[in-house]
């Protein structure tokens, strides 16, 4: 597995900084590297799709080390990528470099991987960012990268780090990378539609799995909580952190920055109705309290079904972020509106300087991989560290004015707010379970 | 207080003739009406509590020859204030559910204000214009698609027989908006893209149960909190800012609504099953998209406003405009809660009523869509809603102030049905 390819690789990630970096890169592209070590962490749905991905993306790629929360997770990931025949020879994760337990990442981020790519439970990323980016790993993260405000700014903090270090961060925001996209937003920057004046983005969806506990578990209850992570805002941002952060990251793009200013509505709904949910819930509760159903509420989780909110961007425009889950219309998408035409974003503008995208459809999710790759071996890293955390922020941000009935602005999230919802000391034990929000919760 | 030398022919009182039945227009009824009397304006109150007794002041205050002569209210104790005030005579004060109707009998009454909670509207409505009585009536207008309809169908029975609707959505008589309203539909902000709308506020009273209280007594004397009777905060209130964007679209209306909301604060059972925040995305011609937010909860950031976007400017809709066409209003402000009556009266006593009914009909159909597309979580078309929808939340026929009437469930999406949906229409694309 090693090679003087590999330790070209290597000593960028090792921390040597600006311009003889980016001549060790071309170095290491001249010798003809090839491979690039990769060690996953957070191997549930996501991580074993950022695998299939990277796999994808470039021949180089080996995987040499799984790290999850769960032994069981780890095992099945290695095992089922073993059978894949198209990738089996570039799986070579020995047992010592199968990692888990909540210090995992710091085990996989002293192993020799060039390039560690994350798909945990956004609580924990911020942390596991910076030792990652601490050891002179590159990062392909999964968005979101935090759930609280806290999250954010230790994620700048450690994008600012990787600069110094030369070290790649790519985010799995993969709009940021389609093809169709990119070539939208150069125009829409280039003044296709004129003066940005309102936008509108939307995940509104009909639900998302509840997991219950696997028969003759030995977990804790926080185990189980993180096993079942989104439904619990400490841990996964709430949905609008989640899974709208796309949406919202395009409006940001759109504007090349950060909200100013948010104005928002939201509430629980339909997810202390959900009758599976609860029968699921119940079940949990019982197994954690000698067959008590009487606390089953806590653990039917803590997040909202919706959050409409309203982005005021620093040139005044007012756009809508429609977010959230419950039975009903389904919709996805942004819209951008300027004083000289309309786009979707993603490949038409009408109006004026009416077009619309010619090229064909990429997968984004491999494309962001192969972006990432590129761009290592150029010595030029990409740094999208900053710009996940601001639209993470962001949506945090939108999360904060709903449930406080409060108007945020971003100058407060940015230097006042000491909102901290993960503890710094994750052990196995007791769960932690926090009130759902009021609507008038008050801002910390 | 009589102002005879500006009184016409075609006056006011005509709306008496139309009551005895006569078809004449205007213009030949004038000579009756003003054989029966003077061109004082006599108003009959239909529902006496806080916005009926501000109604009333304004009107008076708004003109001369302005006089209280008949009040109607469900509760004796409620209309205590306005007769003692306006020293109403005992037989001229009408109690109980149907009392509206003991007042507008009454052949000397010419004009008639609807105080009463919007659940009551449309058939407060079609009683006053079948007996022939010019109008002014509190917003909103109705709280479902029956009523809305209702309201519609009267007012133009209404231009028919000549008599005037003036609905309290205030801002449209009021200058700063009505300026600003004149340069938007000249193009002083070229076409517009984008508008906003917000009635975010904390509580408001509530009304608790007394002993011996009916369910019926309890929910009208507690109106704000039952859709029946309020048609929830988005309809009672927000209802204005929805108008105010209407108006700047030269009252098209959206096309396609979706809405959210939820009761997330305001649990108590004091306060109904209503819900506690709306947030509405309502879609007009040309897909333009316009956000709508309103909220009552305790303790919570406010905001009250109109924001509309165009291609060349921005505006507040009541007095600025920014861009290429700015513009600041600096006239006479006024106080348009008064203002509406006068442009009311004059219109009467000029022989050319003004007619809002239709267009607060639409307003408030605004108001009750978002409401039922938060509630049921469902994107719908205007044109399905009033095609298909079959809510009809009308008050029924002989209900009585005793009757029973437990609260109704509050929304909960999944749960709530939305009247008139078909479930094989959920495949189906709407825009």
């Amino acid at each position: 597995m090693s090679s003087p390819v590999n330790n070209g690789i290597s000593g960028i990630s090792a921390g040597v900084v600006g311009a003889t970096a980016a001549v060790l890169g071309q170095t290491a592209h001249a010798q003809g590297s090839d491979k690039i070590k990769v060690g996953m962490l957070g191997c549930g749905g996501r991580g074993n799709g950022a695998i299939q991905n990277c796999l994808e993306a470039d021949p180089g790629v080996e995987i040499i080390a799984l790290a999850d929360l769960f032994e069981s997770q780890v095992r099945r990931t290695r095992d089922s990528f073993l059978k894949k025949e198209q990738v089996k020879d570039r799986i070579k994760v020995n047992d010592d470099h199968l990692f888990w337990g909540f210090d995992c990442h710091e085990k996989l981020a002293k192993c020799e991987a060039d390039l560690l790519l994350m798909a945990t439970t956004p609580a924990f990323r911020g942390r596991q960012l910076m030792a990652a980016i601490k050891a002179g790993k590159h990062v392909f993260t999964e968005k979101p990268v935090a759930t609280d405000v806290a999250g954010c700014k230790e994620v700048m903090e450690v994008a600012r780090l990787a600069k110094e270090k030369n070290l790649a961060i790519v985010a799995g925001t993969q709009r940021r990378h389609q093809t169709s996209y990119v070539e939208t937003m150069k125009r829409i920057h280039d003044g296709a539609i004129g003066e940005l004046v309102g936008g509108q983005c939307y995940w509104f969806g009909g639900g998302i799995w509840f997991n219950g506990l696997p028969e003759n578990s030995q977990m804790t209850e926080l185990e189980w909580q993180v096993r079942n992570w989104y439904h619990f805002t400490w841990l996964s941002g709430d949905q609008i952190c989640e899974q709208h952060i796309h949406n919202i990251d395009v409006m940001n793009w759109c504007f090349n920055g950060p909200p100013a200013k948010f104005t928002a509505v939201g509430g629980r709904g339909w997810r202390s109705y959900n009758q599976d949910q609860i029968k699921t819930a119940k079940d949990v509760c019982r197994k954690f309290n000698n067959g008590s159903e009487e606390s089953w509420e806590k653990y039917n989780g803590d997040i909202w079904d919706h959050i409409y909110a309203e982005f005021e961007y620093p040139n005044g425009a007012r756009c809508l972020s429609f977010s959230g889950h419950s039975p009903g219309t389904g919709r996805n998408g942004e819209k951008i509106v300027g004083t000289k035409g309309v786009s979707n974003c993603s490949g038409s503008i009408t109006g004026e300087n009416a077009w619309s995208f010619p090229g064909k459809g990429i997968d984004p999710m491999v494309q962001e991989h192969k972006d990432l790759i590129a761009s290592i071996r150029s010595g030029q890293p990409l740094n999208e560290g900053q710009r996940v955390a601001e639209s993470t922020l962001t949506a945090i941000g939108a999360r904060i004015a709903a449930c406080t009935g409060r108007v945020i602005t971003w100058d407060w999230l940015m230097n006042t707010s000491k909102q901290e919802l993960v503890p710094r000391d994750v052990k196995p034990g007791p769960g932690l379970f926090h009130p759902i929000a009021t609507g008038r919760d008050e801002p910390v | 207080m009589v102002r005879r030398r500006n009184l016409t022919r075609r006056e006011l009182l005509k709306s008496s003739a139309a009551a005895a039945g006569s078809l004449v227009l205007s213009g030949a009824a004038g000579p009756l009406a003003f054989a029966q009397g003077s061109d004082t304006i006599r108003v009959g109150v239909v529902g006496c509590g806080g916005r009926g007794s501000g109604a009333a002041h304004d009107c008076v205050n708004s003109s001369q020859g302005v006089k209280i002569v008949a009040l109607a209210d469900a509760f004796a104790d409620r209309q205590k204030g306005l007769k003692d005030e306006f020293k109403v005579p005992d037989d001229r004060c009408f109690v109980g559910i149907d009392a509206y109707k003991q007042l507008m009998a009454q052949d000397d009454v010419n004009l008639v204000i609807l105080a009463t909670p919007p659940g009551f509207r449309p058939i407060h409505l079609a009683e006053a214009v079948r007996r022939g009585k010019n109008v002014f009536m509190e917003k909103p207008v109705a709280v479902c698609p029956a009523g809305i309809k209702m309201v519609i169908e009267v007012s133009e029975q209404a231009a028919q027989k000549g008599l005037a609707i003036v609905a309290g959505t205030q801002r449209r008589h009021q200058p700063e908006y009505v300026e600003t309203m004149k340069r938007i539909h000249d193009g002083a902000i070229g076409d517009i893209v984008s508008a906003q709308c917000y009635w975010n506020m904390g509580g408001l009273w509530v009304s608790e149960r007394q002993p011996g209280q009916s369910d019926v007594e309890w929910q009208i004397r507690n109106w704000l909190y039952f859709t029946w009777l309020s048609g929830d905060h988005i309809c009672e209130q927000h209802v204005h800012n929805l108008d105010v964007i209407n108006w700047a679209f030269k009252d098209a209306l959206p096309e396609t609504i979706h809405g959210l909301g939820g009761r997330q604060f305001r649990t108590d059972p004091k306060c109904g099953h209503i819900n506690d925040h709306f947030g509405v995305e309502f879609i007009y011609p040309n897909d333009v998209r316009t956000i709508s937010m309103c909220r009552q909860i305790e303790g919570t950031d406010g905001n009250v406003s109109e924001r509309v976007v165009g291609t060349k400017g921005v505006t507040n809709c009541s007095g600025v405009i920014a861009g290429e066409n700015a513009w600041r209003y600096t006239g006479p402000r006024g106080n348009a809660y008064v203002l509406e009556h006068t442009d009311l009266i004059k219109s009467i006593r000029d022989g050319k009523p003004l007619n809002e009914g239709k267009r607060i009909a639409e307003s408030t159909l605004c108001a009750i869509m978002g409401r039922e597309s938060a509630y049921s979580r469902q994107q719908f078309k205007r044109t399905w809603f009033l095609s298909r929808c079959t809510l009809n939340l009308l008050p029924p026929d002989g209900l009585k102030l005793s009757d029973a009437k437990p609260v109704p469930a509050f929304a909960v999406p999944g749960q709530y049905q939305l009247a008139g949906w078909v479930p094989e229409e959920r495949g189906r694309k709407r825009g």
